[in-house]
């Protein structure tokens, strides 16, 4: 199967104030495929953020080569994208979509369907900042679910809202995930990688330490830095 | 993104900031007015009430000149923290780095729209008679429309490169201010080559000359000036765009990196 995105021999480094070329990663090799579930974990700093920036076309590597499939779409699912407080649910939902690459009769569409997924009645017209962040993480996730994009990458936590709001998401977001698209998702609960990732990616020391099944680099993430702090 | 879709974005984008800003004020959209005529009264205070100003109709003179001027002032301004207000957005998504710019420099022109209204409409209630001339106004916004596009994209992009060039484009538009005959004319120059160079250099001092010539004298500005202008506009316009072009991944590191 050929992959949506390869990454070859992939390195970043970065302008610091203290180092003009520091070293985010080297020498990355990672294909991601049509219906895959990639786990991306690492410690604070290990680079995951910007190596999904390459992925989603934000950032030009430093040196090696990112090869799209033909035609694919590849974005951040990110939680309120946009939003501006003063403004209400409905125009940052629109906003949204439209940021997000819809034309605007779809965005008015979809404004529609994320007013019956969020559940917050007669707010969603009113302004954002009269919101409880549990309300204002509802309308972000709902507007993030019009995410259309093949390849999603995911870098914050999807657990918002009350528990039920949380069962709804989770089956909303696996609903979505279908065979044609791929995921790719930073996380640390052992729970969310074993149960939605086919595979996970273990990103330490500027390099990947382990790729492949999700269990098996789940102990290996563990089993090196308990090795490292002598615990 | 095609390009319709980022001109939907972009004009989105712009209303939907107006909508907000409006609904943080209790006067909320009447400061699109009220804030140029603001600028204006301290200008009239200063210069006809305290300082006794010779200049024949000295008000309307002022309006023509502060209420054009103050539309590309305040787009270049906003439009050089543009990309730094978007930093969260640069983040998350691989949107064009022209789009907070543009965004921000087309809140500037639905604000002038509402401002060319009513100074058109003051213009006429008194006593200056509307005539055919008065079409010449289309070109002539259309051109600084252009200029404010031009300078605003690379405002926003010396920002980008350095955060000091905003503390100097500041300086630069009040310099502009006192260098494009605002509240004295430019015509009162008695050295015409150095009226020429300031003209040459200086677009935005012939633009206020030409709006006040249509307006105010009722005749045709110097279409080579406005020549002159309309070329200097696209040159900017070109560079930014190709700046642009260049410089988008560079752009996303250099403001998300900060």
């Amino acid at each position: 199967m050929t992959p949506l995105v390869r990454l070859e021999a992939v390195s970043m480094r970065f302008a610091t104030e203290s180092n003009p070329e520091h070293a985010v990663f080297g020498d990355i090799n990672l294909s991601i495929s049509a219906g895959e579930r990639v786990a991306l974990i690492g410690r604070n700093g290990s680079g995951k953020s910007t190596l999904l920036r390459v992925m989603a076309r934000i950032f030009a590597p430093s040196a090696g080569a990112v090869h799209w499939a033909p035609g694919v779409s590849v974005s951040m699912l990110s939680l309120g994208l946009g939003f501006r407080p003063d403004l209400t649910g409905r125009d940052n939902a629109m906003l949204s979509c439209l940021l997000l690459g819809l034309t605007r009769k779809e965005a008015k569409a979809s404004v529609e369907q994320i007013a019956a997924f969020c559940e917050i009645g007669t707010f969603f017209d009113e302004p954002v900042r009269t919101y409880s962040a549990g309300m204002r993480a509802r309308l972000g996730f709902g507007s993030a679910l019009m995410n259309r994009s093949q390849v999603i990458l995911i870098d914050e936590t999807l657990s918002v809202g009350d528990t039920f709001f949380r069962d709804k998401a989770r089956a909303a977001l696996q609903k979505e995930l279908t065979e044609d698209r791929a995921v790719v998702l930073v996380t640390h609960a052992e729970a969310q990688i074993k149960s939605l990732c086919t595979s996970a990616v273990f990103l330490g020391e500027g390099a990947v330490i382990s790729a492949g099944d999700p269990r098996a680099v789940l102990s290996e993430y563990a089993a090196h830095y308990s090795e490292a702090t002598g615990s | 993104m095609t390009f319709s879709q980022i001109i939907t974005l972009v004009d989105t984008l712009a209303r939907f900031h107006l909508k907000g800003e409006a609904r943080q004020y209790l006067l909320g959209y009447l400061w699109w007015i009220m804030e140029p005529l603001l600028y204006v009264a301290v200008f009239y205070i200063v210069f006809e009430k305290l300082l006794q100003n010779r200049q024949p109709e000295f008000l309307y003179f002022l309006m023509v000149g502060k209420l054009t001027f103050i539309w590309f002032s305040k787009s270049i301004n906003q439009a050089a923290n543009s990309l730094e207000a978007n930093k969260g957005l640069m983040a998350q998504l691989n949107l064009r780095k022209e789009i907070p710019a543009l965004a921000v420099i087309q809140q500037g022109f639905y604000r002038q729209f509402v401002v060319f209204g009513f100074l058109l409409c003051f213009l006429v209630l008194n006593g200056y008679a509307v005539t055919a001339v008065w079409w010449w106004l289309i070109p002539l916004i259309l051109i600084q429309a252009l200029l404010t596009i031009g300078a605003g994209l690379l405002a926003a992009l010396l920002v980008c490169v350095q955060l000091d060039f905003r503390l100097l484009i500041q300086l630069g538009t009040v310099f502009l201010l006192f260098m494009s005959g605002i509240f004295w004319d430019l015509n009162a120059i008695a050295d015409e080559g150095v009226r020429h160079w300031l003209m040459v250099l200086n677009p935005l001092a012939t633009l206020i000359d030409a709006y006040r010539q249509v307006l105010m004298l009722g005749a045709a500005p110097n279409v080579d000036s406005l020549g002159w202008v309309l070329a200097e506009s696209l040159l900017l316009l070109f560079l930014a765009l190709f700046a642009y072009h260049h410089l988008q991944y560079w752009i996303a590191r250099k403001v998300v990196s900060r």
